[in-house]
This record gives C-alpha cells, sequence and structure tokens, in this order.
C-alpha cells in the first residue's frame, strides 16, 4: 500500500505538469521572455505590453522570472537556446549574462533587450533616451529662471545610464553663460538616495543663506529631488521660488508635482511603450529586417503641474 | 519488493520526471549537451547542498550558506578590483568562508547556540558586511578580470560542440571529497554518530564539540566556493546574489534525506535532490511552462516526496 502511494504521488505531479504543458500549443513563434526584475513595476509594465502586442502576432510567449538570481538568467537561456525559440528577450545587464547570450547565439536565436543595456549579443536595445530626458528637465530649468542663477546638480557618474544625464545637464547649464553651477553633488545611494540629498542639500542651503541664492536644484534622478525638496521645505525657503526637477516620474515625485510646490518637473518613460517597441523589434528580426540602429528610443514626456493627473 | 519502493520512492520519483521530459520534449531534453548544461546548472547549488549535507548528518543547519556566497563573491570581486591577481582573491574568499563557518561552528559548539538561531545570527551579519564592503553596489566589468569570468564558461572538450563545464568539474570533485570524507573516515561515522544520539556519542568518547565546530567551517568553506562560482558565472557580485541558495539547499538535502532507510542525509542521495531540482527548472523552461507555476511544481513535489517519506516511516 504505501509503496504503490509512494509512486503514484509522483505520478500525479507529473501529469499535472502534462495538462499545464498541453495548455501551450504551437504558435507562430515561440519567444522566451526572461528577467530577474519582474517583480519591479517597470518591469512589469513592459512584459504586460510585450505580451500584449505578441497576442495579435499569436505568439507563443514565455515570460521566465528567475527572481532576482542572475545565474539563473544564464541557465534559462541555455534552456531557450536547447528549446531553440525563435526569439529571446532579456531585461538584465547583458554583460552579466553573457555566457548564455553565448550560448543563445551558437543556437543562432536572435536576442532583443527590453531596457537591458548595449551588448553585441543584442540585435537591439529598446530603451529610453536618457540624453533627452536630460536635455528636457535642463532646458526647462534653464528657461524657468530665466537663464541666469546658481543651479545645484544631482548626478551619479559612476553608474552609466545615470552619467549620460549628467553630460547632457552640464552642456546646457554650460550654454547659458548667466547660469553657474553651484555644485555638482554626487549622493550616497545605499539608503535609497533622498535621505543623504536631503542632508547634503540643507549644508549647501546653509551655506547659501540669502534669498535668491540659488534658483534652481536640478536631479539626475527623482530620489536627489525629493531629498533637495524636504530640505528646503524643512529649512523654511520653499516661498523663495527655487525650481526643482527630477527624472523617472516615479510616483513620490508625481505626488510632489502635483502638490504644486518647488518640486516642479520630471520627465515619464514610456514602460508601455518600450514593451510594444520591443514586441515590433522582435517581429521586424523574425521578418529578416532586424532594426538597423543598436538601440531603439521610446520617446519620454516632461511631467509638470500641468499634465501629471492625465 | 515494498522495502525497496520505501527506499527508492524519490529515485523513482526522479526517473519518472526524467522519462516525462523525454517524452514531453524528444528531440532536445535527453541529450548529452542538455545534460551537461543541467550539470552546470546545478553545480553551485550542489556545492552548497553537499556541504550542508555535512552539517545535517548531525541533525543540524546552517542557515548562513547564502550570505556567505554572497559575501565571498564580494570579497574576491573587491581583491580583483584592487589589482590583486585571481588566485589571491579565490583564496581571500575561500579564508573567509571557512573562517565565517568555523564562527558558526564556534557558537553551535562552544557557546550552545542552537544552530538555528546562530546561523540566523550570522546570516544577517554576513549578508550585512557583503553590503557593507561593496557599498551596496554589483561589482562588474572590467573589474572582474577575464581569466576569472572565463572559468565558467570553459571546459574539457568532448566532441565538436560539446564540453564537460568547469563549474560541473568543480562539483564533481566537492562531491567526491564530501562523499570520502562522510563514508569513508572516522571523522564522517562520528558525524553520523552524533546526528544519531549527540548524548550517547559525547559518553562515547567523540570530541562532540570539536566535531561540529569543524563541520561548520566545511560548510562556510563550501559556500564560498559556490559563491566563487556564481561570481564566475554571472562574471560580477552582487551583495545578494547568493541568496537563493540556501533554501533550495536544504530542500536538495531533504530530498536525498527521503530515500535513507534512517532518514538520514548522504551525499550521495543529496546529488539527487540537486538533480530533480535542476531537471525541473530545465525541463519546464523547455516546456515553456509559465515560470510561477514551476515554483509552485517544485515546492509541492518537496513536500509530496517528504510526505510520502514520513507516511511510509510512520505505517512502517
Amino acid at each position: 500500500m504505501t509503496a504503490s502511494l509512494r509512486t503514484r504521488l509522483p505520478t500525479a505531479a507529473l501529469f499535472l505538469s502534462a495538462v499545464l504543458a498541453a495548455g501551450a500549443a504551437a504558435a507562430a513563434g515561440k519567444i522566451a521572455v526572461i528577467t530577474p526584475y519582474l517583480a519591479q513595476p517597470g518591469t512589469q509594465f513592459y512584459v504586460e505590453a510585450f505580451q500584449e502586442a505578441a497576442k495579435d502576432k499569436a505568439w507563443d510567449v514565455n515570460v521566465i522570472d528567475t527572481k532576482g538570481d542572475v545565474a539563473a538568467v544564464i541557465s534559462r537561456l541555455e534552456d531557450a537556446a536547447t528549446q531553440k525559440v525563435d526569439a529571446v528577450v532579456i531585461n538584465v545587464d547583458p554583460a552579466q549574462v553573457e555566457a548564455g547570450l553565448a550560448a543563445v547565439k551558437d543556437a543562432g536565436i536572435p536576442v532583443v533587450g527590453m531596457d537591458a543595456g548595449a551588448s553585441p549579443y543584442l540585435v537591439t536595445n529598446v530603451t529610453s533616451n536618457g540624453y533627452a530626458m536630460a536635455a528636457d528637465t535642463a532646458a526647462y530649468v534653464a528657461n524657468r529662471i530665466g537663464g541666469k542663477g546658481n543651479v545645484v546638480m544631482f548626478v551619479f557618474d559612476a553608474f552609466p545610464p545615470v552619467q549620460v544625464r549628467g553630460v547632457i545637464a552640464d552642456a546646457v547649464f554650460g550654454n547659458n553663460p548667466d547660469i553657474k553651477v553651484l555644485d555638482r553633488v554626487t549622493p550616497d545611494v545605499s539608503d535609497g538616495g533622498i535621505a543623504d540629498s536631503r542632508a547634503k542639500m540643507e549644508a549647501i542651503l546653509a551655506a547659501n543663506p540669502d534669498k535668491g541664492s540659488i534658483s534652481a536644484v536640478w536631479a539626475a534622478w527623482d530620489q536627489p529631488a525629493l531629498g533637495a525638496l524636504q530640505a528646503i521645505e524643512a529649512a523654511g525657503r520653499q516661498d523663495e521660488g527655487i525650481v526643482v526637477t527630477g527624472i523617472d516620474a516615479n510616483p513620490q515625485a508625481r505626488e510632489a508635482i502635483a502638490a504644486g510646490g518647488n518640486f516642479e518637473a520630471s520627465m515619464a518613460q514610456d514602460f508601455h511603450g518600450i514593451g510594444k517597441a520591443a514586441a515590433e523589434a522582435v517581429a521586424q528580426t523574425l521578418s529578416g529586417k532586424p532594426p538597423k540602429s543598436s538601440v531603439v528610443y521610446v520617446p519620454t514626456k516632461l511631467i509638470t503641474a500641468d499634465n501629471v493627473g492625465d | 519488493m515494498a522495502s525497496a519502493f520505501k527506499t527508492y520512492g524519490t529515485l523513482i520519483g526522479f526517473v519518472l520526471v526524467v522519462v516525462f521530459f523525454w517524452i514531453e520534449i524528444p528531440d532536445t531534453f535527453m541529450t548529452a549537451k542538455n545534460w551537461l548544461n543541467i550539470s552546470q546548472q546545478v553545480s553551485m547549488l550542489a556545492v552548497v547542498a553537499f556541504t550542508m549535507t555535512i552539517v545535517m548528518v548531525m541533525g543540524d543547519f546552517d542557515l548562513s550558506v547564502g550570505s556567505m556566497a554572497s559575501l565571498a563573491g564580494i570579497v574576491a570581486a573587491l581583491a580583483f578590483r584592487d589589482g590583486h591577481g585571481v588566485w589571491v582573491g579565490v583564496a581571500l574568499a575561500l579564508i573567509v568562508g571557512l573562517a565565517g563557518g568555523l564562527l558558526n561552528g564556534a557558537l553551535v559548539a562552544y557557546v550552545g547556540i542552537l544552530p538555528f538561531v546562530a546561523t540566523l545570527g550570522t546570516l544577517t551579519v554576513y549578508s550585512g558586511l557583503a553590503f557593507l564592503v561593496s557599498g551596496g553596489k554589483t561589482i562588474f566589468g572590467r573589474d572582474i578580470p577575464t581569466t576569472f569570468s572565463g572559468f565558467a564558461r570553459s571546459g574539457i572538450p568532448l566532441a565538436e560542440t560539446i564540453s564537460l563545464p568547469s563549474l560541473t568539474i568543480v562539483a564533481a570533485l566537492v562531491l567526491m571529497v564530501v562523499w570520502f570524507v562522510l563514508e569513508q573516515t572516522t571523522f564522517g561515522r562520528r558525524l553520523y554518530a552524533i546526528g544519531g544520539n549527540k548524548e550517547a556519542a559525547r559518553l562515547a568518547g567523540i570530541r562532540v564539540r570539536r566535531l561540529r565546530f569543524l563541520a561548520f567551517g566545511l560548510s562556510g568553506l563550501g559556500a564560498a566556493t559556490a559563491g566563487l562560482m556564481y561570481a564566475s558565472r554571472v562574471a560580477s557580485a552582487n551583495p545578494t546574489q547568493g541568496s537563493g541558495l540556501m533554501l533550495d539547499a536544504i530542500a536538495a538535502v531533504f530530498l536525498g534525506m527521503t530515500m535513507s532507510e534512517e532518514g538520514e542525509p548522504h551525499v550521495a542521495a543529496t546529488l539527487v535532490g540537486v538533480l530533480i531540482l535542476g531537471v525541473l527548472g530545465n525541463g519546464l523552461t523547455q516546456m515553456s511552462i509559465d515560470s510561477y507555476v514551476r515554483e509552485v511544481l517544485i515546492g509541492s513535489i518537496i513536500v509530496l516526496a517528504v510526505a510520502t517519506s514520513s507516511i511510509g516511516k510512520a505505517r512502517g
């Protein structure tokens, strides 16, 4: 009795998986979407949009979330190569999974990056234009302060996607002879970036106590902008007209912009558009006409009090 | 016949899993290349599970192995970044692993803290240290020497397109060493005696404290080895990257324990446990089954295997 029970239960489990497998019927194209970051809101938006687009194209999409495990991404890439899927989409730094990408390439399977980073292993990488996002917010700041005044910059040059934003803002401010960059701060991001940015901004406010001595704070992403905003409000200097901008338009930033205070603008990435464009890039690749550029940019949008509610 | 099923139920389950995938994925599953892939994919988990077996033989646990694997990877990567050679980084990481393991051993054996509590504490400490020394950042790119990251991509060529991966060889070596230590030495027999009855082992003249101290040291060393393998495979080090290893390793040992008449862990049985987890991951991916369904299935199979084995024992 016990013996038959012991063998029957694993068999039941196998039967269950057989039933599940039957659901995954053959389709026009087998696409594996592999990411360790499905729990992140941005990634969820990409993947949902990708799946929507895939439905129209009658693709069989397998979304594989390795839950933060990057080595498992390599394993699943190897499995996708063995399985001979028609294309792979990744959302992870390609430099960390090169071993798996090499296996996929050897199998002759194209890989499209969905906000993944540049790599010779990718047909193309679909992402937001960091240069353009920084140009939009820096120009917003320059125009709001009439091309004149002291600006505090929050940058992070150690992380390439954020570093390019700083370079562009430098160029915009440098092109305005009456704008002076008071300080170019690199906050400590180990706590998420808000608390240390606030402390740094408090010190800068203390060193520049006169009204009008600081015209604007340009931040390369939202967290330092939120920290600077907290410092300005805590110092009771919210009525001096200091203009604060961020990038990414995260929910906390949108709330601050909607409140109508010093935090005036941020950039929204079109996560949905990135997923859709990634599906388009896969379709082009499968039809034998892959995108020409190694990067496909999806337009971003300046978020201000006027459109934050949309 | 019935007793054979009792002992080999999990093994039969494993064979059924393999046969099932063989039928469902006829072209690509039962190939040398795929099995070499699987062996490489499970190699890091295997090393942790093999050395975890050493402490579980005594009825103890080491919950800190995942964060120790992360810490070891970070230590090596930082050494590389500071311009030290590959061997210096690897040696430093292994020393940290051994020292961390021995600290666990000292807390358990000499201070007398329950392993669950002691290693839960050091889990947090080692994880915190990994964040502290790395500044919370991922160390990657030019900081990682290509000889180090190249190791995980290298192997001994077997045929035109397939080779025996270096990571698989490392795991096989660890398997042989642990098997020898546990099954062929008095040290190993004494660990089983401690697992059987600590008090009786002590009265029989076994130096229980010293053996537990050393066994935890080996577990730490294994965790650090796995951490280095992981860092080599992803060509980077991140303060959280080993955290998934601990629960899977314990699960693999448990799966293996169901194959023993006495419910003792044996490292060869642990290998079967590791392979069950690895084959499920590989096969279900190839069948395009949703990754969350895969999690549910793996968890269910662990519970089923352990449950059927304990039902068998309770009735027996």
